[in-house]
């Protein structure tokens, strides 16, 4: 089948990042969110969009293009356009099982769904939906326009023609699609949770400011963010949620600190309220000390 | 002999047929935005009425299929059946180290080809799509592919080489390859005719002045030295690219704004150039910004002109002496201004200029005075009978 338009459910980060991803190679593509916020999700594409243009990474007119291709809805009904759907909303089983079953009776039978999981299994999220061989996991990583790689997981019944279809689609967003076994957590949510979880206890614990954490480890591993500005850019209720499904599985290594629950508790949950680890400013850069006084 | 030249985008395909018996354009056409439900074809036979449609075209096989169903339609074509067509000519953009002429397409060119992707990668998979989608519709025609890199593979080591570890070349094959090379054969070859002088015989410059621009230094009819390097990036001022700048300037700007490669990249590319100075990229937004006093589009278009000035001096070095320049393209066929004031910057050289002359467009015209020391030139270029000869001339 001749893949075109693409529906994405759930306007958050990652969500808002596939879609300008696709727009950006070509594709129409339909966001929908049920949730309150989806309603600026392309106020915000439009926003990351103009900072790309402050950096040259784009002109105004593929901005004008890749916006014209991402259009919003709430109205599930649309979902009868797609060609290809990609789910990726909060990691909550029983809220995304209800959804894919009912995009599975509103989507045409050949359309493959791809899941952005990254913590859920795709053999459980298949199990009650009838395409349960055309479902494959897909995670993207944040920020998704920019990182050229992907995790790729096929559940029990993933057929291979899905699994296909899953990396020509990723090789299109200009990804390479590295398949792994199915395991929550994958690679990257993995490893990074932990990275961020030990940040976040040195900062707990007194060792040193989030900032100079940030500056040690940015600078000596030569990245371009610290574990707690990615944390604050995933949003940390996300970063909560993908602890405590991880520690379901996995036990008390990914006990998340206490100082990430008592950040979202308070509602600073990173870029999203502009106060995480990090302050940010109201075009989401890292607030600097010049700036303004970081702690509230 | 009929030949179909075909130029393959990644999203459209431009067509002409050729009577090579007279080089005469039996028809000509566009496929813009396949792809989509709403690609448009443009079609004009010679002497019928142009005509356009949209309709959806998702691929380039239908692309091409649906402009042979033009060319024999009954009332918009000018042939009764595809079988009068006697061979394709394709443009392809780079034909790397590869190619130093046009060449008979089979298996094994594919297979190169397949494998310069690299080198031209917005360009050369296009064109290959457009080859393959040619040979599924016709594949008992034979096709040729027509370089634009291959006029400047006579250019010699000490111009196209950098001077960069020569391993980055042997690895790499990071070197000069230069861009335009149809154009500047069609219109160094036209210069020559309309001097009445063998081609061997003669020195020529010539400026490809469009929104991407290049210039040649072309000596005894092969080029010798070109602006464009590995990519079409260096040189000359463009429309939107920068060309020629320090390298460590760009250390310097990726560090001081923590760009990415894609960034740098795409400000060099796309928000440089004209439009970098002035904030348009168009020659004539910037002619008229200058009316209105403007001095941003004046300074860009003094760059603009002082860039090619400093080439066509270097280039008369390279060369030890000149006999002809010849502007083409968009900016080098319609800005007369740009002309007078480089003409009127270079007076050591005994140019003369006939100001009457050079305001006509859209001819082949002498602007030169009787008594110039270097004859100066304004040639529409036409890449597409040079695509055309060259195809003609190889399936003979």
């Amino acid at each position: 089948m001749d893949i075109r338009r693409i529906a994405v459910l759930g306007a958050g980060r990652l969500g808002r990042g596939i879609a300008e991803n696709a727009a950006s190679k070509g594709y129409d593509v339909v966001l929908f969110s049920q949730g309150a916020g989806g309603k600026d999700a392309l106020t915000r594409i439009e926003k990351g969009l103009d900072r790309k243009l402050a950096k040259w990474g784009i002109t105004e007119s593929e901005k004008r293009l890749i916006l014209g291709r991402i259009s919003y809805t709430q109205d599930l009904k649309e979902l009868n356009k797609a060609d290809l759907l990609v789910e990726a909303t909060l990691d909550h089983l029983h809220i995304k099982r209800e959804l894919l079953r009912t995009a599975d009776q509103l989507c045409r039978p050949e359309v493959v769904f791809v899941s952005a999981s990254a913590t859920m299994r795709i053999s459980d999220l298949a199990r009650e939906i009838d395409r349960s061989d055309m479902l494959v996991g897909l995670h993207f990583i944040p920020p998704v326009t920019q990182v050229s790689v992907a995790e790729l997981v096929r559940g029990e019944r993933t057929s291979e023609e899905a699994v296909e279809t899953a990396k020509a689609f990723a090789a299109r967003l200009g990804k390479q699609a590295v398949e792994i076994e199915e395991s929550q957590g994958l690679v990257n949510p993995r490893a990074l949770v932990v990275m961020i979880n030990e940040a976040a206890y040195m900062v707990d614990e007194g060792v040193c400011e989030a900032q100079d954490a940030e500056l040690i480890l940015k600078k000596s591993w030569g990245m371009k963010q610290g574990p707690l500005e990615m944390a604050d850019r995933l949003g940390l209720d996300l970063v909560l949620n993908w602890m405590e499904q991880l520690q379901l599985v996995f036990g008390p290594r990914y006990a998340p600190c206490p100082i990430l629950r008592r950040y979202v508790r308070e509602g600073r949950l990173g870029v999203k309220t502009k106060l995480g680890f990090l302050a940010y400013t109201e075009d989401d850069s890292v607030l600097t000390e010049d700036e303004g006084d970081k702690e509230d | 002999m009929n030949i179909f030249v075909l130029n393959c985008g990644s999203s459209s395909v431009k067509y002409k047929l050729y009577a090579m018996e007279n080089e005469q354009v039996l028809a000509e056409g566009r496929v813009e935005r396949i792809g989509q439900e709403n690609a448009i074809i443009t079609h004009q036979s010679t002497g019928k009425e142009k005509i356009s449609k949209t309709m959806p075209i998702l691929e380039h096989t239908v692309a091409i299929q649906e402009s042979l169903n033009l060319l024999t339609h009954a009332e918009h074509g000018v042939i009764k059946s595809v079988n009068e067509i006697d061979a394709i000519g394709h443009r392809v953009v780079h034909g790397g180290e590869s190619f130093s002429d046009s060449v008979l397409i089979n298996e094994r060119t594919k297979e190169i080809l397949d494998s310069l992707a690299e080198l031209a990668p917005l360009h050369n998979p296009a064109n290959v799509t457009g080859i393959r989608a040619a040979e599924k519709i016709m594949p008992k025609k034979p096709q040729v592919a027509v370089f634009d890199t291959a006029f400047h593979s006579t250019i010699p080591p000490h111009a196209h080489l950098y001077a960069i570890p020569y391993s980055v070349y042997q690895r790499y094959k990071v070197r000069r390859y230069g861009f335009h090379g149809t154009s500047h054969k069609y219109v160094s070859q036209r210069a020559s005719e309309m001097m009445g002088r063998d081609i061997a015989d003669l020195k020529i410059i010539s400026c490809h002045l469009g929104n991407g621009a290049s210039i040649a230094a072309i000596d005894g009819g092969k080029s010798v030295d070109t602006s464009m390097g590995f990519t079409p990036l260096e040189g000359l001022m463009m429309g939107t690219r920068s060309g020629d700048i320090d390298p460590g300037a760009i250390f310097y700007i990726m560090k001081k704004e923590g760009l990415s490669l894609h960034e740098i990249d795409s400000m060099l590319n796309k928000h440089s150039g004209l439009f970098g100075i002035a904030g348009v990229s168009d020659m004539r937004d910037i002619e008229k910004g200058i009316e209105e006093d403007d001095r941003l589009c004046k300074v860009a278009f003094d760059i603009y002109e002082y860039r090619i000035r400093k080439y066509i001096g270097s280039y008369v070095a390279a060369m030890n002496g000149v006999d002809a320049i010849v502007f083409t393209a968009g900016i080098g066929e319609n800005t007369p201004a740009m002309r007078s004031k480089l003409v009127s910057n270079l007076p050591y050289l005994g140019i003369s200029i006939d100001e009457d002359q050079n305001k006509k467009r859209g001819e082949d015209v002498e602007i030169s005075t009787p008594d110039s020391k270097v004859k100066v030139f304004v040639i529409p270029t036409d890449e597409e009978v040079v695509i055309a000869r060259d195809t003609a001339k190889i399936v003979s």
